[in-house]
């Protein structure tokens, strides 16, 4: 059966409750709704309110292939998204997208996938309104209105993704006098960055606020440098427990600065500093010569959503 | 005689522009070609590797060729949500 899909503007105030009322189907098990408002503070403004202005035409044939290439990638029975015109203000249901699939895990994914599109694809641009009265055309999530990009110049990683490990739990921290942890590490192909929570599906996702250790990254020459030193050729890069296996790149020169990586911007944090576990999980030396030359890695905060693959 | 378009402004440009649409005689064949001359006379600062173009309600790359009569909508980078 095909889907029931339909994406609107209004300039009417957005009823999330009769909306979510269409959704309902029989062979749904899911329905996931969200519901995007005008907040009163951006990038350390205060905001009083927003304009929307739309190119209705193109819009609305933009929308409805949106919900028409997301509803075939995830299994969609009914969505339904609609995006506000005009002047509105702090509290207001700006933009709203409501997905019904047979289970959970399609619902989150294509909600997500429907808003994320909207914000960049659809024909529709917003106008802050600040306390004191001037107003402003801004970018999408905060990037320049003018390119699309970061205003400020973050710079760019060009270094390799060589490994991505992510581990569900903890084997070495709070096991202190205890033996290691039998979670593991897996490689992934990818994985997605959350800003300010962490990689999806590792353990130190949503972990703590701020933390300064969402992600690590771990320079592959300091793999080799184990390797060769002690005499482990087979040694896997997983066995250090960071996350982001790259090469290229000098770790050290990245404490308390902005980069780029795959296009997804972070913030270097400190000196991943190895512990005591290295030397029972590798051999015998290995903390005190990840101490040195930076080797241990480099702790970092997710400051954008994106997607890192390697290549 | 030059073919006439009919140029629509979005969010920046309109701003910049300070008019939403507006008709543009011009010997331009291409929206890249109209673009740069629209450019050069109101100094927009946007460059077309930057933002994308729609015609008669399409989204088009920039070097299509143009019809007499088209509309040309200039779309700079889009901010919903």
């Amino acid at each position: 059966m095909l889907p029931s899909l339909h994406f609107f503007l209004t300039d009417q105030v957005i009823d999330s409750a009769s909306l979510t009322s269409e959704l309902h189907d029989a062979a749904a098990g899911a329905e996931v709704t969200f519901d995007g408002r005008v907040r009163n503070h951006n990038d350390g403004q205060v905001v009083g309110g927003l304009e929307y202005q739309a190119y209705p035409a193109l819009a609305l044939a933009t929308g409805r292939r949106i919900l028409e290439e997301e509803a075939s990638r995830h299994g969609i029975l009914r969505a339904l998204a609609a995006h506000r015109t005009g002047s509105l203000e702090i509290g207001e249901s700006a933009v709203w997208v409501g997905v019904a699939t047979a289970h959970r895990g399609e619902a989150f994914d294509a909600a997500r996938a429907i808003m994320e599109r909207l914000k960049y694809e659809l024909p529709v641009w917003k106008k802050e309104t600040y306390l004191n009265g001037s107003t402003e055309w801004v970018g999408p999530d905060n990037k320049s209105a003018e390119t699309g990009r970061r205003s400020d110049d973050v710079p760019e990683w060009k270094s390799e993704l060589v490994e991505i490990w992510i581990s569900p739990g903890n084997d070495f921290r709070g096991h202190n006098g205890g033996s290691r942890g039998e979670n593991g590490i897996v490689s992934l192909p990818e994985v997605e960055c959350v800003a300010g929570m962490g990689l999806k599906g590792d353990r130190y996702f949503g972990y703590k606020p701020d933390f300064k250790g969402q992600v690590t990254f771990f320079d592959a020459e300091a793999v080799d440098a184990v390797r060769n030193h002690f005499v482990c050729p087979d040694l896997s890069s997983g066995e250090f427990r960071r996350n982001l296996i790259v090469r290229g790149i000098d770790l050290s020169a990245w404490v308390g600065k902005r980069f780029l990586f795959q296009g997804v911007e972070f913030e270097g944090s400190e000196e991943c500093k190895p512990c005591y576990w290295m030397d029972a999980a590798v051999s015998p030396g290995v903390e005190e010569f990840l101490k040195t030359r930076f080797r241990g890695g480099l702790r970092a905060r997710i400051l954008s959503d994106g997607v890192l693959k390697v290549f | 005689m030059n073919p006439t378009y009919q140029v629509h402004y979005f969010g920046l440009l309109n701003e910049r522009r300070g008019l939403a649409e507006e008709r543009v005689s011009h010997p331009a064949t291409t929206a890249a070609g109209l673009y740069e001359a629209l450019n050069a006379e109101h100094r927009f600062g946007l460059a077309t590797a930057d933002f994308r173009v729609a015609v008669n309600d399409e989204f088009v790359s920039w070097d299509l060729l143009l019809k007499d009569g088209d509309h040309i909508a200039l779309l700079p980078p889009m901010s919903g949500g």
